[in-house]
């Protein structure tokens, strides 16, 4: 009697577990990588008149930069960025800012001092990220007209800006 | 009967737990470090001072620290 009422205990345990384990699958969330389309997304803007939508940059070549203010390889590469975004035509190319900050005061304060010619939306609750699965801070991923991702940055290091500059440039002149 | 009563709930009690202790694992995902990356948040938030530190104590106590350092004593190392 004993022995059976265990049996029966045990599989119900192995039951909660494996209901415990499929959770925790479904919480990680997979990376987006090249050849994926870039989810849609309408965030509030950090400054000025929102929302910003992706969809209003269709057929424009999109950069799209996961930054905050805590993140310091973030904040090197945002006047990297606005220095590149003056060199490239504005009928082509874009920079859409997602700034991850809980307070976006500080991601204000910063912007104040480093002031960018583009747009940067606000995503306090972080849900994007996760729609994209990013991996590290600083995230950026390269967007061709038709929203698809055509490559993703992860980091950002020094030098790095030549390599991101190559590659949109290739993808400006790539015209439709 | 009330052996298999107690059995019965030893295992509610411990499936409980380990839900319990389940919810209690958190992943901090990269863009979640907000309050983490905060200077006050660092375990050692001076890393100047406590390397100071670190030397006075290896200087008077004439050991070593887990850092390493070599000598000790006069603390002019």
């Amino acid at each position: 009697m004993e022995h059976r009422f265990l049996a029966v205990a045990l599989r119900r345990g192995l039951a909660t577990l494996s209901v415990l384990a499929l959770v925790c699958v479904g919480q990680i969330a997979l990376a987006l990588g090249s050849g994926d389309p870039a989810p849609a997304f309408k965030l509030p803007a950090l400054e000025g008149a929102g929302p910003i939508d992706l969809e209003q940059f269709r057929g424009k070549v999109v950069w799209l930069d996961f930054w905050a203010s805590w993140c310091p390889p973030c904040l090197q590469s945002l006047p990297e960025l606005e220095k590149m975004r003056q060199q490239m035509p504005a009928k082509d190319f874009q920079i859409v800012a997602i700034n991850l900050d809980q307070d976006p005061a500080k991601a204000l304060r910063f912007l104040k001092k480093n002031p960018v010619g583009y747009p940067s939306a606000s995503d306090r609750d972080g849900k994007l990220p996760g729609a994209f699965g990013l991996k590290t801070m600083p995230t950026s991923y390269l967007i061709d007209r038709d929203g698809t991702i055509k490559l993703v940055h992860e980091g950002f290091r020094e030098g790095d800006i030549k390599t991101i500059r190559s590659e949109i440039r290739k993808l400006v002149e790539a015209r439709p | 009967m009330r052996r298999t009563m107690i059995v019965h709930i030893a295992c509610v009690m411990t499936l409980a737990a380990l839900l319990i202790g389940a919810s209690g694992c958190a992943v901090v995902k990269p863009w979640e470090r907000d309050t983490l990356a905060r200077k006050d948040m660092a375990l050692d938030s001076d890393p100047m001072r406590a390397t100071l530190q670190n030397h006075i104590r290896f200087s008077k106590e004439a050991s070593l620290p887990v850092g390493g350092g070599g000598g000790g004593g006069c603390g002019c190392n």
